[in-house]
């Protein structure tokens, strides 16, 4: 949900090279503070993270159109340097079976290591102020997602004006055997309908949204108490 | 995503024309498509477009059951329906849009094992990204088999049921956590035995 499964070609173009250039500049920056040995060494770890996101991402919730993520848990365990590498391999490796555009990719690292990113330094903090597992779990993972999907309903707003060049296309090619003044009442009459009408896609969105982050909540409280019960050394609690 | 081991078996095994193509050129393929895309706004050329890679899909003997992964994007296309309204056209132009990308993608897919596309890949991007694609699209495989391995245990056990909601949910995270801990013990391994294969920084493809 808090990720674009927008196909290639609706988004306008300055929009998601943006998202690229971002994401090349994140990447070089990490990649310049990071020691190699490490990065090669948590390089397996990473690919594995990478292929849970993968694997999750794939178990659908048809009628609300909702996949778990698993991103804040990979945040938690993987910390905030790694997980931006990590997401931007799932969102190419999705893009790969058509889950999303391969023009996107660029953007949807940015929102999704967002919520992975917030997710390790929510819990972090909630941790040490609640000091209650569930509750710094639930309430990390709840957080990281609402902050990604209204980062995902900003980027879809910064498109509109091209959605709305798209929609009139029909107007300029399809439409063209009507005359004049009929054609001008016809273009007044339904002009409202033809704008893009973000207030509405926002009203479907946050309510499924709400659904996947208490869900995603939910489910990586019950991932993370698992963990600590076989390897609590994973989620590095203590101090 | 079970389809991944078909998409697979249909990359190595196929013998049709397109899978005896070069990779290079078929990415380059892949890139016009991205192009077209991108840049066509007209329900004909997009049609058109579509046709053309159903017929190669056909061609290439790709098998049907991988054919469903191409609409797998559809359900997500329902929520952005509503952005626009209900307009014929903009619904027509993004369900085309998707329906020619996911095609095109799953076709390079299917028609060329992924050895081969990581290594053209490698040419052009830096090592440590294409090294980390390459763990990953190996890693689902493993955890594959681990989730697989894993789902059939809590079936055949009762370990999901529509009747006992929240106890699924529960045995469904747990087995999330299970897949977790099994990968991270597995990439333990895995690192392990790149090193005693001589790994270093960089993994080499057959033919480099």
């Amino acid at each position: 949900m808090s990720h674009i499964h927008l196909p290639d070609g609706i988004l306008p173009i300055w929009l998601w090279v943006s998202g690229y250039i971002a994401v090349i500049l994140i990447w070089a920056t990490l990649l310049r503070f990071m020691k190699k040995d490490n990065l090669t060494k948590r390089l397996p770890l990473l690919g594995m993270m990478a292929a849970v996101m993968v694997l999750g991402a794939s178990v659908e919730i048809i009628p609300i159109a909702y996949h778990v993520n698993l991103t804040v848990i990979s945040g938690i365990l993987l910390g905030p340097s790694l997980i931006f590498l990590a997401t931007f391999v799932v969102n190419v490796i999705l893009a790969l079976f058509g889950h999303g555009g391969i023009t996107v990719i660029g953007l949807n690292t940015l929102i999704l290591s967002i919520e992975g990113v917030a997710g390790y330094f929510l819990f972090r903090f909630l941790w040490r102020l609640l000091r209650r597992l569930t509750l710094a779990t639930f309430l990390a993972t709840f957080l990281a997602l609402a902050i990604s999907t209204f980062a995902m309903i900003g980027v879809v707003s910064l498109g509109t004006s091209h959605y709305e060049e798209l929609i009139h296309q029909e107007e300029e090619g399809m439409i063209g055997f009507e005359f004049g003044k009929e054609k001008e009442a016809h273009q007044k009459e339904s002009a409202p309908e033809k704008e893009v009408n973000l207030k509405r896609f926002i009203s479907i969105i946050l309510p499924l949204g709400f659904i996947g982050w208490v869900l995603e909540g939910i489910i990586t409280v019950l991932v993370t108490r698992y963990i600590q019960r076989l390897r609590p050394d994973l989620l590095r609690l203590e101090g | 995503m079970i389809q991944l081991s078909y998409l697979d078996y249909s990359a190595v095994e196929g013998k049709s024309f397109l899978h005896r193509l070069s990779p290079t050129l078929k990415i380059i393929g892949m890139l016009v498509v991205l192009f077209v895309i991108v840049t066509v706004r007209s329900l004909p050329g997009l049609f058109l477009l579509y046709v053309i890679l159903l017929i190669l899909f056909l061609m290439a003997g790709i098998p049907k059951k991988i054919f469903s992964l191409t609409l797998y994007p559809l359900i997500f296309v329902f929520l952005f329906i509503f952005l626009s309204g209900v307009q014929i056209f903009f619904i027509l132009l993004v369900f085309l849009k998707v329906l020619c990308g996911s095609t095109g993608v799953v076709l390079l897919l299917a028609s060329t094992p992924y050895p081969s596309i990581f290594s053209v890949l490698g040419r052009v991007l830096p090592s440590s990204f294409v090294m980390a694609l390459f763990l990953t699209y190996r890693s689902v495989f493993i955890l594959l088999n681990v989730l697989e391995e894993t789902q059939h245990a809590l079936y055949l056990r009762g370990g999901v049921q529509w009747k006992h909601p929240w106890r699924s949910l529960i045995n469904t995270s747990n087995a999330f956590g299970h897949l977790i801990i099994r990968g991270i013990d597995a990439s333990e391994k895995m690192y392990e035995s790149m090193n005693l294969r001589g790994f270093k920084d960089k993994i080499h493809y057959r033919g480099e």
